[in-house]
């Protein structure tokens, strides 16, 4: 057995122990590739796509490559830790520093060799799936067909190469100035609880109501404003929240012994005691990195959603063909619309009529009149309205308003007949679509208005069957008339979509991966601890702990370790996201709760796929 | 790097030439434990161990036997006071030249056996040979031959956790033996074993002490396990308390050995605590 080889079995034969760090930085690595494949792929790279998106693309790239290099540095570290008392045998045998060194340089650099090759490998796999996907976030019109992703390859492989190189350097910096005696008997030895201070107890509950009370109450840009100190304030405290507040609320309930010292209590408490200082450290780095994750991607699909619903609200109908009389309108566009919706078997209810611009306090003002108001309300399923004869209303536009509604209740319109128009209430509607406020007024009174200054002609289409096909008429008839005349609704939305996809696709990618991330710190802690309690429980076991009362225990301490952080972090994702809604006027709740739940989902299955397999491996020394 | 080995090995063989007869010589040790309550281990400890002697370091739980044995496997550090094995001060060395001094002058046997589980027995014994670096075929030789005088050569290419504890024991001790150090330290290697097992291991130890002439220093609270020992040396609050020699008889010793007990106050039958 020469010193490779031995370095060689150590690895092959430890399988489990270096499976975790194998799979995480697997995990990067394969990130990190198929996002390549995305951001090299020809037809984004072309004219498809600006460049702007291009450089978002490589900016987003370096964050992830950043982002891998301290995570797989973490996973080193903790990897390391749990090797304190092999480390500790083999310097007893007389393996120098250099020895280890040499050794964990070679075991970290085949590992990484592996989990680079193989993370391409996955990539490659998953590729084409990825490329779908992407093509549905991105709604990408040429579509992303496979190739050969040579470029990505290379540069994740000299990438990774690369990091692993320089990590595995690292490995001194992480094992310096251990003496052997802290080495042997590294395994037993507790790190100890951190001290609780009632006052710093107190403190961190009033900095992260502080945080939420001033996150939850600002509106607008004032979110905007508030928004730095916030964030540092709920990080410090969440920090306190693991060391002290959950130290002293442990303790508190220690004292308790009814509560204590009932069951299995007793066993569940001392552990998580006995290793809240590990424990605290891994809850606060998992809560932040999830509430990032939560945040970035709540953010998009709020966002996300409230563009669309923009575009909506300016799009009451399917379909609306506007222009002015004088210098746009032509006849032949309106019947090539009906013609087009004809030949695509496209029913629809459809309304048309010409608007009427007057000048009123230097401005040109659409006077609307009652029955075309109530067509065009009816079109869309509002409620028709009444206008008295010698009466008029101002109608603001209901979601966007640019509207100078207040100025309009001040001015007043003659009629020819000299009777003058005083405006009497507001009415909120989309019926018509000017998103500037404008006039509405009886039949009989509108047939005696002055003149106008110009006209406009207005027709909208309200589809009733044949939706699935309206998008596909809107791109034809998109390309043979002029935007600011014809504009449909689903060719909006799907525009914005569209234009919106690559910040979604990057962001959602990021998130996925600070979710994993936040899942496999939990998991390196969980797997820290698998020899204590191995030990623990097979001691237990003979004074008589039932296999139901061992799960019950593992449940509990696991259900802790993975729910404690993330409960957290839901509240600060939902409190992140309730303060975004407030500065942009419009509810994210659908958007959050969904969001929130699907990660609340993931971690729910994780808990149960890591519990099973945990329990297992402590049932095998359990019997 | 082969020229500063080379250097090495030249100063340990001009060592040996002295024939210093003493091969441990622990001269005014004192350990204090640094912390929130200071705590004294041991107090001006004086030892000397004899080329080829096979001495047993006995005392009450806590009374420090564990410390100075560990303070001579290099693994902890004295306070005040110095350590000599086989003339040369290891704790003044630098850390390359100690994990040296580790793999060719010592050996370690310890209650927990601390075989690596991820190799096999015969690669577990090999490994001291392995990190300096020899011929795999002189490490296969070196192997075979001390499994065969320890009698575990069929259980060469087994895992360490399919083998028994008194065959990992054993397979300790081959570990510990197969570089033939000058010293080898044993802390409390009968501890994890049934008395059968330990009977073995200590008949073992005894005739390695005998025909290799290894000079062996053993940490145990188990009386019967202490009269395999030519010498005695208890110690109780980090002092040095009474050492008694082993004459013919191992009965008379270990009754001797019972008795001394007794009179410094611990139980004769204080058994190892076994650390779970």
């Amino acid at each position: 057995m020469t010193f490779r080889k031995f370095a060689f079995n150590n690895v092959v034969r430890n399988k489990r122990l270096y499976a975790a760090y194998f799979f995480s930085s697997l995990f990067t690595v394969m990130v990190f590739f198929t996002f390549a494949i995305f951001s090299f792929h020809p037809s984004l790279s072309g004219d498809a796509m600006n460049s702007s998106v291009n450089q978002g693309m490589l900016v987003s790239a370096g964050i992830i490559y950043v982002f891998s290099f301290f995570f797989v540095l973490y996973s080193m570290s903790f990897f390391l830790q749990s090797r304190k008392k092999e480390f500790g045998v083999l310097m007893i045998q007389g393996m120098s520093m250099k020895q280890i060194r040499k050794m964990v340089f070679l075991e970290n650099m085949l590992i990484g060799l592996f989990a680079t090759l193989g993370g391409i490998f996955l990539g490659f796999i998953f590729s084409k799936g990825i490329l779908l996907l992407a093509e549905y976030v991105l709604i990408i019109e040429n579509s992303l067909y496979f190739y050969f992703p040579s470029q990505a390859m290379v540069l994740t492989f000299v990438s990774f190469v690369i990091l692993f190189f320089f990590i595995s350097l690292f490995v001194s910096y992480v094992l310096r100035s251990k003496k052997l005696i802290e080495l042997i008997k590294g395994d037993k030895r507790s790190k100890g609880e951190p001290r609780a201070n009632l006052f710093i107890a107190i403190v961190t509950v009033i900095l992260l109501a502080v945080g939420y009370g001033v996150a939850l109450m600002v509106e607008g840009l004032t979110v905007l404003a508030v928004m730095t100190p916030v964030i540092i304030v709920v990080i410090i405290g969440t920090y306190f929240l693991f060391t002290q507040v959950s130290v002293y609320v442990i303790n508190k309930l220690r004292k308790q012994e009814s509560i204590f010292w009932f069951k299995t209590n007793m066993i569940l408490f001392s552990d998580l005691s006995f290793r809240m200082k590990d424990n605290a450290r891994t809850f606060f780095l998992v809560a932040i990195v999830s509430t990032v994750a939560f945040s970035a991607i709540g953010t998009l699909f709020g966002f996300q959603a409230f563009v669309t619903s923009s575009a909506k609200i300016n799009n009451p109908t399917t379909f609306k063909y506007a222009a002015s009389i004088a210098h746009e309108y032509d006849e032949k566009e309106v019947e090539l619309i009906n013609k087009t919706l004809h030949d695509n078997n496209i029913k629809a209810n459809e309304e048309q009529t010409i608007l009427r611009y007057h000048p009123i306090a230097n401005d040109r003002i659409l006077i609307a009149n009652e029955s075309e108001f109530n067509r065009f309300a009816k079109l869309i399923g509002e409620e028709s309205i009444d206008v008295p004869d010698g009466q008029m209303y101002v109608v603001e536009y209901e979601g966007v308003s640019f509207g100078q509604t207040d100025e309009l209740l001040k001015e007043t319109v003659e009629l020819s007949s000299g009777v003058t128009l005083k405006p009497n209430d507001v009415i909120y509607s989309q019926a018509l679509p000017a998103t500037d406020s404008y006039y509405v007024v009886s039949d009989h009174d509108y047939d005696i208005l002055p003149n106008t200054t110009d006209e406009e002609y207005f027709h909208a289409w309200q589809a009733t069957d044949g939706e699935e096909r309206v998008l596909e008429v809107a791109k034809t008839l998109n390309e043979s008339m002029a935007w600011n005349k014809f504009s449909s609704r689903e060719f909006q939305v799907y525009d914005v979509k569209r234009s919106y996809g690559p910040i979604m696709f990057v962001g959602l990618f990021i998130g996925i991966v600070f979710f994993v991330s936040a899942g496999s710190f939990l998991y390196f802690r969980l797997y820290m601890d698998v020899d204590d309690d191995k030990h623990k429980f097979k001691s237990i076991a003979k004074m008589g702990l039932s296999e139901k009362e061992m799960r019950k225990v593992i449940t509990r301490q696991t259900a802790i370790l993975f729910f404690a952080p993330i409960v957290v972090a839901l509240a600060h994702g939902a409190v992140a996201l309730t303060a975004l809604s407030h500065m942009f006027y419009y509810n994210l709740f659908t958007e959050s709760v969904s969001v929130l739940s699907v990660f609340f989902t993931i971690q729910i299955m994780y808990f149960f796929i890591v519990r099973f397999y945990y329990t297992k491996q402590i049932k095998t020394v359990v019997q | 790097m082969l020229a500063i080995s080379i250097i090495i090995t030249d100063q340990i063989l001009w060592e040996d030439l002295k024939g210093d007869l003493v091969m441990l010589n622990v001269k005014q040790v004192s350990k204090i434990y640094e912390g929130k309550m200071a705590y004294r281990a041991l107090t001006d400890i004086n030892l000397m161990i004899e080329d080829g002697e096979f001495v047993g370091i006995m005392g009450p739980s806590g009374s420090g036997k564990t410390t100075l044995l560990n303070i001579i496997a290099t693994i902890d550090e004295p306070t005040t006071g110095e350590i000599l094995i086989n003339g040369s001060n290891p704790h003044s060395l630098k850390k390359e030249e100690l994990a040296k001094f580790r793999r060719r002058e010592l050996g370690f046997v310890f209650q927990e056996f601390n075989l690596l589980h991820t190799l096999t027995v015969e690669e577990n014994i090999v490994l001291p040979l392995t990190l300096d670096g020899k011929r795999v075929k002189e490490m296969k030789e070196k192997a075979y031959a001390i499994a065969e005088k320890i009698g575990i050569k069929e259980i060469m290419n087994k895992r360490t956790f399919e083998i028994s504890g008194g065959q990992a024991q054993r397979a300790a001790v081959a570990r510990a033996m197969i570089h033939t150090p000058k010293l080898l330290l044993a802390d409390e290697p009968t501890g994890n074993l049934d008395s059968k097992s330990s009977k073995d291991v200590m008949e073992m130890l005894e005739s390695i002490n005998k025909i290799e002439q290894t000079t062996m220093m053993l940490v145990t609270h188990d009386p019967q396990a202490a009269s395999y020992c030519n010498r005695v040396v208890f110690i109780r609050d980090g002092k040095f308390y009474s050492e008694i020699h082993r004459g013919d008889n191992r009965q008379a010793f270990f009754q001797r050995i019972i008795d001394t007990l007794s009179l410094m106050g611990g139980h004769a039958h204080d058994f190892s605590q076994i650390r779970v």
